[in-house]
Formats: C-alpha cells, sequence, structure tokens
C-alpha cells in the first residue's frame, strides 16, 4: 500500500524514540485522569509520541506513530478501545493536508498535528453531554431501565434523566471486575433508586425493565457492540423479552474492525477458556492460601501440587476464574436497537454505514 | 369468472376492451410481423364488436359485459397459445390458468425467461474475429467465472480498438463506441451479460467519450489500451490480493473452511493461507487445493450432505457472481442453501468479492433474471441415471440463485470488510467515479 523508502538513519532513530519515551506509561498517567477514556487518552499518548519524535519526513512520522500504536496494543490489557483511538488519530495524521504545511517547517506541522490531537480531544470530553442529551429523549417517566457494568457515558444520561423524570435502575454487579457496585454507589448518592442484580439474575429481572441501555468499549463494523462481558447475554435475553436495547458510544469509539465471533476479537486470546490451565497450576495451593495471592511462586506451587497430587479436589479461586475468562464480548448488530452517538441516533446499520464512509478513501 | 387473473376485465363492463392490451403487450415484442398484424386485427375486431354491441343495448348497461367476457376470454385464449409458441412466460401461464386450460405445457413458461445458452450460428455485420472467438467461449462455458469473463472481454476489446481505425469525418470519442456496440451486442448474444461486464463496459465508454479529440488515433487507442489495462490490474488483480489478505486473517489456525461452486478468489484465499503455514481443512472443492506442491487436507461432499458437515466448520467463504444493493448475493445455484444452513447453525458466512461486482440495481429473488445451465454441465456432474426430458419430465436447471443479505455476516472487498446491509453505501464512499 505504502510505499517504503528504507532509509536506515531515520529508522533507527524513530525505533530509539519508542525506547525513550514510554508510551505505556504515558497512556496510563493520562488514564488517570476520571474523565478519560481509552481510545482519547490513546490520541494524547500519541500526541506526546509526535512531541517526542525527532521524524523529518511525514512518512517517519506515520511510522513512529504505527509503531506506537503497536506497542499501546502491545501492552494494554484490553486493546480494543486504545487502537480505536490510535486508528482514528493516524488516518487524521496521514490524511491531514501536507501540501499547505509544506511551505512551512515540518516541525510547525507538527505542533499542528498535536494541537489538533489536543483539542480534538477535549472537544469529545463534551461528547457525552450529547449523547445524553440525546438519549433521554426515548426515557419515560417511571421507566425501569437495566444497565450493566460501569460507564461514564451511561451514568451521565441517567443523572440527566434523573433531572427530568423519575427512573429507577437494575444494576448488574458485572464480574469480575464489579464495576456495578460503583455505578449503584454513584446511582443511589445522586437519589436514583437503584438496585444490584446478579449477573445470573438478568433474565429474571427482564420482565421488569423496560429497556437496556449499556456503554461500550467499542462499536465495531458490523455495527455490533464490543463492552464488558455479559452485554452479549443481556442482549439476547433482551432481545427474547422484545425489550429494547440501547447501545451509547462516543464517535471516537467507532472501529474499523470485524469480528465474526467472540473469538474473532483481539482480545481473544488461547488463554481464556483453556481447560488444562486451571488444572495445573490448582491443585494444592487454594486450600491454604488467601485468594489476594493467586499467583504465588511457581516452584511452591509444582511442589505442593506434587504432594497433593491424588486426592485433592480441584479449586477454583476468583483469581483464576479471572484469568482463563474474557474482560469484553461481542454484541451482534441484530441485537441492537439503536446506538446513541454524537453523530446521531444510529441504526447498528447506520452505524457500518458511518464507518465504512470514515474509513474509505 | 371466479378465478381473478391478468385478463379479468374491472368490475365495470364499460371498460372491458382496454384491459386486454396490457396482456397482448409484453408478447408481442417475440411474435413475428405475422403474428403480430393477426393479433392486432383480432384485438381491433374484437373492439368494434363490442362497440356495436354497446351501441346496440345502450338502454341497459350490465348487458355488454356477459356477451363480451366470453369473447375476451376466447381471445385471451388464443393470444397465450400464440405467446406460447413464442416460448414466453409468466404471462401466459396465468392465461392459461385463467381459462382453465388443463394442457400444461411442456416448455416450464414461467422459466422461459431465463437466459438460454444458444451457439452463435451466424455472425451478423463487422464482428472481429476475437469477440466472435470469445462469443463462442462464452456459449460454450469454456469461460464461465464472472472474474475470468470480465477479464477476456476486455482483453478482447482491447484487440478490437488496436485494430480499429476511424473512418473520414469522424472522431474517435465519437464514432468507436458505435463500432464497439455491435461486437457487445454479439457478445450477449452468446450469453447473457454478467454484472461485471456491464460495469467494466460502463467504465470504457465513459473512457472512451472522455478520450482527447486531439489526440492522434494510434496514442489515443494506446491511451484506451492503457485504461484497460489498468482496470484489470486495479479493479480485479490487485484487488483480489487485498482481499486475500484480509479474509486470509479471518482463517485461524486449526479452522475448518466449508466452501461452495468454485470461485477464483476463494482459491487464492485457500492457498495463500495454506501458504501462510495455517492449518485448516476445506471442504467441497477443488482439486487445485489437493494437487497443489502442499495440500490442503480436504473432504469433499455433496450438498444433501451439508446438514451433518455444517457443524464443523468454522467459517463459510464463498465467491459471488455479483452484489445488489440491497445486500443480496447473486452467485452459483446453491449458494444461498449453503448461506442459510450456515446462518442456521451460527457459522459465519464470508462472501468474497471485488467491488466492481457492485450493482447499482436490487434484486429481490433468483427467479426476476437467471440463466439455465447448459445441458453439457449437468450431464457432467449429474449422477449416472440418465435423466432426459420426457412428456411429463422437464429439467430445470437454473445457473444462479440470489442469497438475501440477511444470510450474510460480512462481505469481503478491497476496502475492507462491510457488512452486507452497507453495501449500497460503498459507490458512494469510494466517489462513485469508479464504480
Amino acid at each position: 500500500m505504502t510505499l517504503y523508502h528504507p532509509i536506515a538513519p531515520s529508522q533507527k532513530s524513530g525505533g530509539e524514540d519508542v525506547v525513550k519515551f514510554d508510551i505505556y506509561a504515558t497512556f496510563q498517567r493520562i488514564l488517570q485522569d476520571d474523565q478519560m477514556s481509552p481510545p482519547l487518552a490513546a490520541i494524547l499518548t500519541l500526541t506526546e509520541v509526535i512531541e517526542n519524535s525527532n521524524a523529518g519526513t511525514m512518512f517517519e512520522l506515520v511510522k513512529a506513530l504505527n509503531e506506537g500504536a503497536e506497542v499501546l496494543k502491545r501492552q494494554a490489557p484490553n486493546p480494543i478501545s486504545p487502537n480505536a483511538g490510535c486508528e482514528l488519530f493516524i488516518a487524521f495524521v496521514t490524511l491531514f493536508p501536507h501540501d499547505s504545511a509544506a511551505k512551512q517547517n515540518f516541525s510547525d506541522l507538527k505542533r499542528e498535528l498535536i494541537r489538533q490531537g489536543q483539542q480534538y480531544a477535549k472537544e469529545a470530553l463534551t461528547y457525552r453531554q450529547k449523547i445524553a442529551d440525546l438519549a433521554v429523549g426515548f426515557i419515560k417517566d417511571g421507566s425501569v431501565i437495566l444497565t450493566h457494568s460501569y460507564s461514564r457515558v451511561v451514568m451521565q444520561t441517567l443523572l440527566l434523566a434523573h433531572k427530568r423524570k423519575r427512573i429507577s435502575v437494575f444494576v448488574t454487579e458485572a464480574r469480575p471486575r464489579g464495576l456495578g457496585i460503583k455505578t449503584a454507589e454513584a446511582l443511589t448518592a445522586a437519589g436514583i433508586p437503584c438496585s444490584v442484580i446478579l449477573d445470573a439474575a438478568v433474565a429474571y429481572v427482564m420482565d421488569k425493565v423496560d429497556f437496556v441501555l449499556v456503554g461500550s468499549e467499542a462499536v465495531v463494523e458490523s455495527g455490533g457492540l464490543v463492552n464488558a462481558v455479559g452485554s452479549n447475554q443481556i442482549a439476547i435475553i433482551a432481545k427474547a423479552a422484545n425489550k429494547p436495547f440501547y447501545a451509547l458510544a462516543e464517535s471516537y469509539k467507532f472501529h474499523r474492525l470485524f469480528p465474526l465471533s467472540q473469538y474473532d476479537l483481539p482480545s481473544h486470546n488461547s488463554k481464556i477458556f483453556s481447560f488444562t490451565q486451571t488444572f495445573e497450576r490448582d491443585p494444592g495451593n487454594l486450600l491454604n492460601q488467601p485468594s489476594n495471592n493467586p499467583s504465588g511462586s511457581a516452584a511452591e506451587n509444582q511442589e505442593k501440587s506434587n504432594d497433593s497430587l491424588a486426592g485433592s479436589p480441584a479449586k477454583f479461586t476468583q483469581e483464576h476464574i479471572c484469568q482463563s475468562n474474557p474482560d469484553v464480548d461481542y454484541t451482534r448488530p441484530d441485537l441492537i436497537s439503536l446506538v446513541f452517538s454524537d453523530v446521531g441516533s444510529l441504526t447498528p446499520e447506520g452505524v457500518s454505514q458511518y464507518l465504512v464512509g470514515m474509513f474509505a478513501d | 369468472m371466479s378465478v381473478p387473473t391478468l385478463t379479468d376485465p374491472p368490475a365495470n363492463g364499460s371498460t372491458s376492451a382496454p384491459p386486454t392490451k396490457p396482456q397482448g403487450q409484453p408478447t408481442q415484442k417475440s411474435m413475428t410481423k405475422a403474428e403480430r398484424r393477426e393479433l392486432q386485427e383480432k384485438q381491433r375486431a374484437a373492439k368494434a364488436a363490442l362497440k356495436a354491441q354497446q351501441q346496440q343495448g345502450g338502454g341497459q348497461p350490465k348487458l355488454p359485459k356477459s356477451p363480451g367476457a366470453p369473447q375476451k376470454k376466447a381471445q385471451a385464449g388464443e393470444t397465450s397459445k400464440q405467446a406460447a409458441s413464442a416460448g414466453r412466460e409468466a404471462v401466459a401461464a396465468a392465461i392459461d390458468e385463467a381459462t382453465g386450460g388443463k394442457a400444461v405445457s411442456r416448455s416450464l413458461r414461467i422459466f422461459t425467461h431465463f437466459g438460454l445458452p444458444k451457439p452463435v450460428s451466424h455472425v451478423k455485420g463487422d464482428i472481429h474475429p476475437a469477440i466472435v472467438r470469445l462469443g463462442l467461449l462464452f456459449s460454450e462455458f469454456k469461460i464461465c467465472g464472472a472474474n475470468a469473463r470480465c477479464i477476456a472481454t476486455l482483453t478482447a476489446f482491447k484487440s478490437v480498438i488496436q485494430d480499429y481505425t476511424t473512418p473520414p469525418n469522424h472522431t474517435l470519442s465519437r464514432h468507436l463506441m458505435t463500432h464497439l456496440s455491435p461486437q457487445i451486442t454479439h457478445l450477449v448474444a452468446a450469453r447473457p451479460m454478467s454484472v461485471t461486464m456491464g460495469n467494466a463496459i460502463r467504465q470504457l465508454k465513459l473512457e472512451i467519450s472522455d478520450s482527447d479529440i486531439d489526440m492522434v488515433e494510434q496514442d489515443a487507442k494506446n491511451a484506451l489500451c492503457n485504461k484497460i489495462d489498468n482496470y484489470i490490474r486495479d479493479r480485479i488483480l490487485i484487488a483480489d490480493e487485498v482481499i486475500l489478505k484480509l479474509a486470509g486473517n479471518k482463517i485461524k489456525d486449526g479452522d475448518v473452511i466449508l466452501t461452495f461452486a468454485r470461485s477464483s478468489v476463494v482459491e487464492k484465499i485457500l492457498l495463500g493461507a495454506q501458504e501462510e503455514g495455517k492449518k485448516f481443512s476445506g471442504r467441497f472443492l477443488l482439486n487445485k487445493l489437493t494437487g497443489g506442491s502442499n495440500p490442503i487436507s480436504c473432504t469433499y461432499a455433496l450438498l444433501p450432505a451439508l446438514p451433518s458437515l455444517i457443524t464443523e466448520a468454522t467459517t463459510v467463504l464463498l465467491g459471488a457472481h455479483a452484489l445488489f444493493s440491497n445486500g443480496a448475493v447473486y452467485s452459483r445455484a446453491g449458494t444461498a442453501l449453503v448461506a442459510m444452513m450456515a446462518k442456521g447453525h451460527g457459522v459465519p458466512v464470508l462472501v468474497c468479492s471485488e467491488t466492481y461486482k457492485f450493482s447499482e440495481g436490487v434484486m429481490v429473488d433468483g427467479f426476476a433474471k437467471n440463466e439455465l445451465a447448459p445441458v453439457k454441465i449437468t450431464k457432467a456432474t449429474s449422477h449416472p441415471v440418465d435423466v432426459t426430458p420426457s412428456q411429463n419430465l422437464e429439467i430445470l436447471n437454473p445457473l444462479y440463485d440470489l442469497t438475501p443479505a440477511t444470510f450474510i455476516t460480512a462481505v469481503v472487498t478491497e476496502v475492507g470488510l462491510i457488512p452486507p446491509s452497507s453495501i449500497s453505501s460503498i459507490p458512494l464512499a469510494l466517489g462513485k467515479t469508479i464504480l
């Protein structure tokens, strides 16, 4: 696709950039901000990559950015959402009109790119308010809403709805991270009637619910949704009960990705749901080990498992279960009623058309 | 009169004459001149008779209907016979039913509009030898894939263009197209035009009309040939490479791929994926897969065995003849069956197609437009029991079928994987200039 000019020195310097400048640490630091979501943090991280890069041409710059994105993807626990941001920003940089910039200095261009990136991130923080305004129109007075895990945009929507209407909310516990508790606490503090339900109780509660409202990690090209694990089953149950399933997603979460199945997600790896792993590790060390120290030392584990090879019943701790379970799952587009985003309320087909239009050029 | 049909006049008898026309018209095209005249005369006579009756019984408005209707019916019967003799279609069949005709035609009239492979007997007008040759290859099904046909057509047009000289007092950009259109007509006579050819020819026409009037003729011809080469390269060959890469990403180690019929792109994908060292097994096809230097383990199964095999498959890869803007895929007959079965079992269905196969039209079923497979192909693959058409046995072998968008997970194109529902937005996204 791209023309490749192997210029040895510049390549080298590009590589050194990545080493000198710890991308992942930067990413983590930016994420400290409570309002910052991973795609935006990724965009800001990449602006810092530009700042620290001594690339002299556009080609080198894009290369450095791609490398940075790659590092981020490898190190982040869940590669999907930072990827969406990286993709957006790199597409932006690639398409940024060079011609007008060619007259001026390249470092000016870099400064301009950084400024644009930061401005976008700043602007993007207002998207949640836009989405909340859109979604509130769909919330009727007296609605009972089911939500999943914790999402900033869902919180904002619910709080806004609470100002104008009477709503009550069911929150799933959302294991393994248990972020549903955080949602429930925040909602209760705001005075919204709220109840935490087990992830396994979704089908039980579904008939009482008017609609489902979830946030998202990413919205993908098929119009489907990548979100905290459990969203898919909620969507399936909602479909079976004929309840609308609404997703809220800022447009920077739109991601050019087409998962064919759960196992086609970039976050899927062989550790998830492997049969052998849990058993190899488990026997022995769980009986007397407090659950907050899952790994222990490998040698000790080995020894213990050898000792208690026979007869010891296999036990599973929370940590082991977490490790061999996915963080996110993929919800098919046909299960989703609408996606509210800052570019409008879109049907899943609309999302895919938007995405195709956004990146096809 | 109890069965409402196309031929039935509307409730009020006074307008009973005009409705005969719509039923006569579609069939007229196919008739010979003599037949058409005969029909016209009959209609005129019927009209005159009706008028006379109406004038006679002007006082009682109900009267004209009863004598008028049977007469019309008789006429309808006659027209239908004519239509049948001309080998035409649904309207006629409906008429036959209306007349209560037990005489079921032997020629499956509802399918007679399907393009039949016909030998090119005579060459009309100034047809280039390359086109004559190509026409024969088409009608014999020696070249039959959508890509192969498009490439062959464009290559033949290149030699047509090179051998063409603009007559005096004409310009190339104006006259070349009139020279090409009989060639195209000849190809279409040999076998109905494919969507791919249609798209390519439309692009070629555009290029011809865009070519500079002041250019030296040979230069203009070279430029056109160059454009054709670029089209083949960009829209087909390079597109295939990109598709190969994208679809290859979706094949994981250990996958079982199910495919149907033989698509050049699918073949490339599977061979390409094999080269990358992924292990998987393909079913259903291709001597080529097993015959290569690095054979892929395959199971060849017949379509009736699909239900028991589909559970084993992880992905279904299909080729396409054309894609319509409602997301429907027009492909070799049987594809829809495979896609539906896969959907039912939750197996993702990937359709691999270059964007130049996209058609702006909408197709709702496989009946509106189709082709009949030639007997030769049917014979070669069918079981040894000889099925010969007889008095009570008719063989229908449509070449294509239509898979609705709901049964397709994604379409793999050179611009990425797209859900079938957004196919209509692709031409727009591409700037509409190259489709």
